[in-house]
């Protein structure tokens, strides 16, 4: 060993070490927060609109994006751009699973996908009730026939129509801050597990070369 | 800078693919196995870098450190950027699986150009050229890197123009922190450990 070594050690460490701190920090501050580079599409449905979110998982609003609204079979039903909030809304066309997909700036993109079965048999949903439900109020109406009358049977299916209503809006509204966070716990890509996962990754696969490597040179 | 899955047509990205393809073989071919830990822990830079948002500017940006892989690395960046977006994809769900060729080569060619332009000028004696070299090394690893983006989004039927501005103006601030970031780094290697920005491709 050459004789200055001691000092050149001693100057390395005393240097280093803002390094170091400064790696550590990045790493932390990294992990804690959700700051990354990816967007997210959420949507909801209330009363009979569609309702759209979307935000750069950092958490800032996907301005003036557009957005695209598919029904199962790939056609087009509509399209716009969200407002300076990233929201946008819209009133499903018809009855179908929806796919709404988002395409924000620079090659960005998300989707999300809302079931038939969320979408609501509202105002103009008389054409798409389902048998099943027609079949439902049928009996329900023959029973309430059979023990009271029609008249009345068709005063109380309108009562539970409304009822229905206000029960389901109470719902949504009641609903909306924890779907909210479920979707965002859901969409929440990184952890810190995740980053300390990618380095291990990343420093096996160094190990595998030089394992490799070392008994190769043997 | 990472393209998401599904927004690139199949020629584009199977293009992307094959040239990643070939600039990892040659990366991997000139890799000096006794450099294999550097490597390994620019790659983990690489992986973490991009979790280091930058709140400046109109748009969501992040670090990306490709001119200082290309600087430091050489041809191995192009292996070592792919591993790291690929573990971005599979853990964070940057990017996508599909895209990851396109992707890789968007961020490894500015790598390697800025090598073959910059890496001779750092390591030259005099410190304003060296530190000056080491400042546009970082800042056209971005630059180009935008440039990338924008051609590889011109397949989907927008203007190049307008991508480009777009690209380019979200990443300015990027631009600058990498530029000094790389200033930094290079001053830092250059003082105390010189020999790391020798980068020796190995000759087989």
């Amino acid at each position: 060993m050459p004789k200055d070594s001691p000092l050149k050690r001693e100057r390395l460490s005393r240097t280093s070490w803002p390094s170091v701190i400064f790696l550590i920090l990045v790493i932390f501050t990294a992990a804690s927060d959700t700051l990354a580079h990816r967007v997210v599409l959420f949507a909801y449905v209330e009363g009979n609109m569609v309702f759209t979110e979307s935000y750069f998982s950092d958490g800032k609003k996907c301005q003036n994006s557009r957005i695209e609204v598919f029904d199962n079979s790939g056609n087009k039903l509509l399209e716009g751009e969200t407002d300076k909030n990233g929201e946008f809304s819209f009133k499903p066309p018809k009855k179908t699973d929806l796919r709404i997909v988002l395409t924000a700036s620079m090659g960005h993109k998300d989707e999300y996908i809302i079931p038939a079965g969320d979408l609501p048999d509202g105002a103009e949903g008389k054409a798409w009730q389902s048998d099943a439900h027609g079949a439902g109020e049928k009996v329900f109406q023959a029973e309430k026939g059979g023990e009271k009358g029609a008249p009345t049977g068709q005063l109380t299916r309108l009562e539970m129509e409304q009822i229905r209503t206000v029960v389901d809006e109470a719902l949504d509204e009641k609903l909306k801050p924890i779907m909210r966070l479920l979707v965002k716990r859901q969409n929440e890509g990184i952890s810190f597990i995740g980053v300390m996962g990618g380095i291990g990754f990343i420093f096996g696969i160094m190990g595998i070369i030089l394992y490799f490597r070392s008994r190769k040179g043997r | 800078m990472h393209i998401s899955e599904g927004v690139l047509s199949a020629p584009v990205l199977v293009m992307g693919a094959a040239i990643t393809a070939a600039g990892c073989g040659i990366g991997l071919k000139k890799l000096d196995y006794d450099r294999v830990p550097q490597v390994a822990i620019l790659t983990s830079a690489f992986f973490v870098a991009s979790l280091v948002h930058v709140p400046i500017g109109p748009s969501s940006v992040h670090l990306v450190l490709n001119g200082l892989m290309g600087l430091l690395l050489g041809w191995p960046a192009f292996p070592a950027i792919l591993i790291a977006l690929f573990l971005q994809a599979l853990l964070f769900q940057f990017g996508g699986i599909t895209t990851l060729g396109v992707n890789t080569f968007n961020m490894a060619f500015p790598a390697i150009i800025c090598f073959y332009l910059f890496a001779y000028a750092v390591k030259q004696r005099n410190n304003l050229i060296s530190m000056g070299a080491a400042f546009a090394c970082g800042f056209f690893g971005i630059l180009l890197g935008s440039f990338m983006v924008a051609i590889s989004l011109v397949f989907t039927g927008d203007p190049f123009m307008g991508i480009a501005k777009v690209v380019v103006i979200a990443h300015l601030p990027v631009m600058i922190i990498e530029g000094l970031i790389t200033l930094f780094s290079a001053g830092f290697l250059k003082k105390l450990k010189p020999e790391l920005l020798e980068v020796v491709h190995a000759k087989r």
